[in-house]
């Protein structure tokens, strides 16, 4: 495998085993969504370099776009979380235990 | 050059290391401003400047900093900090996953050591990253269109969400 390729795909594993074992603050799990998308942005942008396909370097550019919605649209439910419970700790979200 | 790249490559896994294991979500920021300030600094590296700069703008400079302020809202008055063995552990932990499912799955072996930048086909008068995103108005305005919708949905979704008070469905207060 390419060093390079390697590097953004250990990144997004990275990234997605924090988003699988976080701990206490939902903040840090969206922290790791965001991890998630600079690395596919790296990847994006990497892949038309390497190919020599000008056009699709767009893709990164569309990716980023839906990436702050996304991250905006996390914040938000954040927010009212925290609003509601007090903090962002995620043992307050415990309406679905029996 | 190509050794400058791979030592950005590393310190890029690093950041995201850094990101997984935070001991506190201030910490875990750091790690990921870091992991864009290497990455725009890798693309740079390729030749890919405008890529970088749209990166630098509006991931670093429009993402990150509501992510910052919005950590603020999370805030631990005495969080842990790297040393702690609990954080280590996490930290060591996800880098032995990394290494033992790269092992499993093969790739640890044979690793190829070059580079291509944007340069790689000939010297032009438009770069790659600029006659290519230069078509998002021109032959690709339908995503265009529907990537500045989606903005504008995203912020009335926003809106609905942190309404609170008997007037949303989220908040209590």
């Amino acid at each position: 495998m390419a060093i390079t390729h390697l590097s953004f795909y250990s990144a997004f594993t990275l990234s997605s085993l924090g988003l699988a074992f976080h701990r206490t603050h939902l903040v840090s799990a969206l922290l790791c969504l965001e991890s998630m998308m600079l690395s596919m942005y790296m990847a994006l942008s990497i892949w038309p370099a390497e190919n020599q396909a000008a056009s699709s370097t767009l893709m990164p550019i569309l990716m980023l776009t839906f990436s702050a919605c996304e991250a905006s649209t996390g914040l938000a439910t954040l927010v009212a979380s925290t609003r509601t419970h007090g903090s962002d700790h995620l043992h307050t979200l415990n309406m679905l235990q029996c | 050059m190509t050794y400058f790249i791979i030592f950005l490559t590393s310190l890029f896994i690093l950041g995201g290391l850094a990101v997984a294991s935070n001991p506190s979500p201030y910490y875990g920021v750091v790690g990921l401003v870091v992991a864009s300030i290497v990455g725009c600094g890798w693309l740079v590296s390729l030749g890919l400047s405008f890529l970088s700069l749209v990166l630098f703008m509006v991931y670093l400079g429009g993402m990150l900093v509501v992510f910052v302020y919005s950590v603020s809202l999370a805030a631990d008055p005495y969080p842990e900090a790297w040393g702690d063995w609990g954080v280590v552990g996490y930290g060591v932990g996800f880098a032995l996953v990394l290494t033992v499912g790269m092992l499993v799955g093969g790739v640890l072996g044979d690793w190829v050591w070059g580079v291509v930048t944007v340069d790689g086909g000939g010297v032009f008068s438009v770069r790659l990253d600029f006659s290519g995103v230069a078509m998002f108005y021109s032959w690709g305005v339908g995503m265009f269109l529907v990537g500045g919708w989606g903005l504008l949905l995203a912020l009335f979704v926003v809106l609905e969400l942190v309404r609170g008070l008997s007037r949303g469905a989220i908040r209590a207060v």
